[in-house]
């Protein structure tokens, strides 16, 4: 999607596909890396949550006398995307790099559009921060996990 | 982008719901066409007066053991309808978008919208409850109740096909009475998938009846003497000559809200990026086709310069220019669009006179929405883009006159009195909102102004539905309101009790 193309169906639309994308990374992870397993389940679980909610805090908010198509203008959705596919030979501490990295760029994605909807009702601001807040304790604990790797 | 997926696949047959059946009817059809795509996606028939009869002595039969069911078994058919709607939330979006041609963000606000007057209209026991006084005379008491009183018709506009016939029905139905509800035939369709839910929700045979049609059904309805309410959303001349002045004679009540000519005005201390976000949603929403649209902004140049004034005018009609000028217009469903098509070709070709009008009139246009671009490839037929006009003055057509389009119409006024002053040259009085900085200027617009609903740094002045939808002058024709305690009130008769015990 390119430059300025983000209605607020398209954001939560992108949400929606990042959340799925990042249960099926973590589900990937958790098959490959055994030594996580239960930890990165319970990420996929997590994102799978948070879809939910986001699809959810969305429904329940929009009006039509909301600036909903107008108010992300200028986002570029595309550069919030992840990399979900992790390489035959890759090691654990280089996977865990990369989910640091997919972390990062959703926390960027949840505080930007957090941030630019403040101009709709108040829940789906909190939901992205929420969601971005949680994403930080992620990544934290993803750092703990590779100083340990 | 890609279109997300359309829900309604084969061509639909539309029929009647009457005493909790799916009735064909013996009219003609006409057809209802995608207005994005002209594909025809459904035939919706013409129904006779006889259907209409036969749909109001359904409901009047029903109505007896109706408005004997307790507030709360009444209550619990809406728990179960705003359930099922929550079900199928996206496909009844989806269908707006379809048979209307608005966005999918706006039809899903439309959905919810709707929603929420199912969940206002759930709390009927506390909404409904009377007031008593004991001792009013020595030894006696005196009470209001509440009473539900038949059967009322509602007739349904084109604008906002889901939504607006759920400002009145839920609260009928929850006061005890039984409804006959005709939607626009330019798109019954989810009128016909609310009617499904309801019978799927368990609301009995009769209470919920639905005709498709055009006149003869409204003048079936206006006729009928058991009908004794009417709730209309529509254009000024049906509503205050037909509809009004027809309940008029015939003694039933009347909601009868109409046409619009909203002014937005903007005062030199306004945050002009949001102002000019929120006109775009407010001028191009829905394609312009809303009765809270925006149509005329005002720049006001209260304690500036001459050339301070000046200079702000053009700031202002540059942004507000340059932001029309990049709206996306196609089809709803592809997730990048900002705005649809006009419902159809003849809605748009009315506009695209008052274009023309406007420019022999003489008032400059700065953006010409005749000049088409589309995201995707569609038929341009009910496709318009943003048009900016400026320097008109309240007296050209496209300054007084309803255009219900996408047509911004920019003035300017030397003071907030002389923008009121405007305002109150219109003969309509739906919403008029002030954006601005500054509390004394938004409280006297707020105090002066006559309008229905005000903003105040609001594009889009619509009530929730917990308030009534307000307008005054030619905009609204009766007097209690749709949505909220208005419609409790307007649906019961308060009956007094004055009790002695001997």
């Amino acid at each position: 999607m390119s430059r300025q193309e983000a209605t607020t169906s398209a954001v939560i639309g992108f949400a929606e596909k990042l959340e799925g994308d990042f249960s099926d990374f973590y589900t990937v992870l958790a098959r490959k890396y055994i030594e996580n397993k239960e930890q990165f389940l319970s990420f996929a679980e997590d994102s799978k949550k948070n879809k939910i909610f986001i699809i959810r805090t969305y429904r329940e908010t929009i009006s039509d006398a909301l600036e909903a198509c107008f108010c992300f203008e200028g986002l570029n959705l595309e550069d919030f995307a992840i990399t979900k596919t992790i390489g035959k030979d890759v090691s654990r501490s280089a996977a865990l790099r990369l989910a640091i990295g997919n972390e990062e760029r959703a926390i960027q994605f949840y505080t930007t559009v957090a941030n630019l909807s403040t101009g709709l009702l108040a829940t789906i601001t909190m939901a992205f921060k929420r969601i971005a807040e949680k994403r930080k304790n992620r990544e934290l604990t993803m750092r703990t996990l590779v100083i340990r790797a | 982008m890609p279109i997300l997926e359309e829900p309604i696949g084969m061509m639909l047959n539309v029929k009647n719901y009457i005493n909790g059946e799916w009735v064909g009817s013996k009219g003609d059809t006409v057809r209802v066409t995608n207005p994005a795509t002209n594909k025809v996606i459904a035939r919706v028939p013409i129904s006779s007066k006889d259907e209409v009869k036969a749909a109001v002595e359904a409901a009047k039969e029903a109505w007896p053991e109706w408005r004997r069911t307790p507030p709360l078994a009444r209550a619990r058919c809406l728990f179960r309808m705003k359930e099922i709607m929550e079900q199928h939330f996206e496909e009844l979006s989806r269908i707006q978008t379809m048979e209307h041609g608005k966005t999918i963000d706006e039809s899903r606000g439309e959905t919810r919208r709707g929603i929420e007057n199912i969940e206002v209209a759930t709390g009927i026991a506390s909404l409904m409850m009377g007031y008593n006084l004991e001792d009013i005379a020595s030894g006696i008491d005196e009470y209001l109740v509440r009473q539900p009183l038949g059967v009322f018709g509602i007739i349904g506009p084109y604008n906002f096909p889901f939504m607006v016939p759920l400002w009145f029905a839920p609260y009928a139905i929850a006061t005890g009475n039984c409804i006959v509800l005709k939607p626009s035939s330019e798109d019954p369709i989810s009128q016909i998938k609310i009617a499904e839910i309801a019978e799927e929700a368990g609301v009995p045979p009769g209470v919920w009846n639905l005709v498709n049609g055009g006149r003869t059904v409204v003048n079936g309805m206006l006729s009928h003497p058991d009908i004794k309410g009417i709730c209309f959303v529509g254009s000024t001349p049906v509503g205050k000559d037909v509809i009004y002045a027809r309940c008029g004679e015939t003694g039933k009540r009347v909601i009868a809200q109409c046409g619009a000519k909203n002014f937005m005005v903007v005062m030199p201390d306004a945050n002009i990026e949001k102002t000019i976000a929120a006109c775009m949603t407010s001028f191009y929403g829905n394609a312009g086709q809303r009765c809270l649209a925006g149509a005329n902004l005002i720049v006001v140049g209260a304690n500036q310069s001459e050339h301070e004034f000046h200079a702000f005018y053009d700031r202002v009609v540059e942004k507000f220019t340059k932001a029309a000028s990049t709206i996306r217009v196609g089809y709803g469903l592809d997730e990048s669009v900002q705005m649809g098509p006009l419902r159809d070709k003849t809605k748009k070709g009315r506009v695209v006179d008052f274009i023309q009008k406007g420019v022999e009139e003489g008032a400059r246009i700065k953006l010409d929405g005749r000049k088409i671009r589309l995201v995707g490839d569609w038929p341009k037929d009910a496709f318009l883009n943003p048009t900016v006009f400026e320097e008109v003055a309240p007296d050209m057509c496209i300054g007084r006159d309803e255009i219900f389009g996408p047509v911004a119409s920019i003035m300017r006024a030397k003071t907030m009195d002389g923008a009121i002053e405007m305002i109150h040259g219109s003969q309509f009085g739906n919403s008029a909102a002030i954006f601005t900085q500054n509390g004394r200027w938004a409280r006297d617009f707020k105090y002066t102004v006559e309008c229905g609903n005000i903003g105040v740094n609001i594009g889009i002045v619509a009530p929730m539905a917990f308030f009534p939808f307000s307008g005054m002058k030619n905009s609204f024709f009766g007097d209690l309101h749709g949505q909220g305690q208005d419609a409790i009130r307007f649906f019961t008769e308060s009956k007094v009790v004055i009790e002695r015990w001997f």
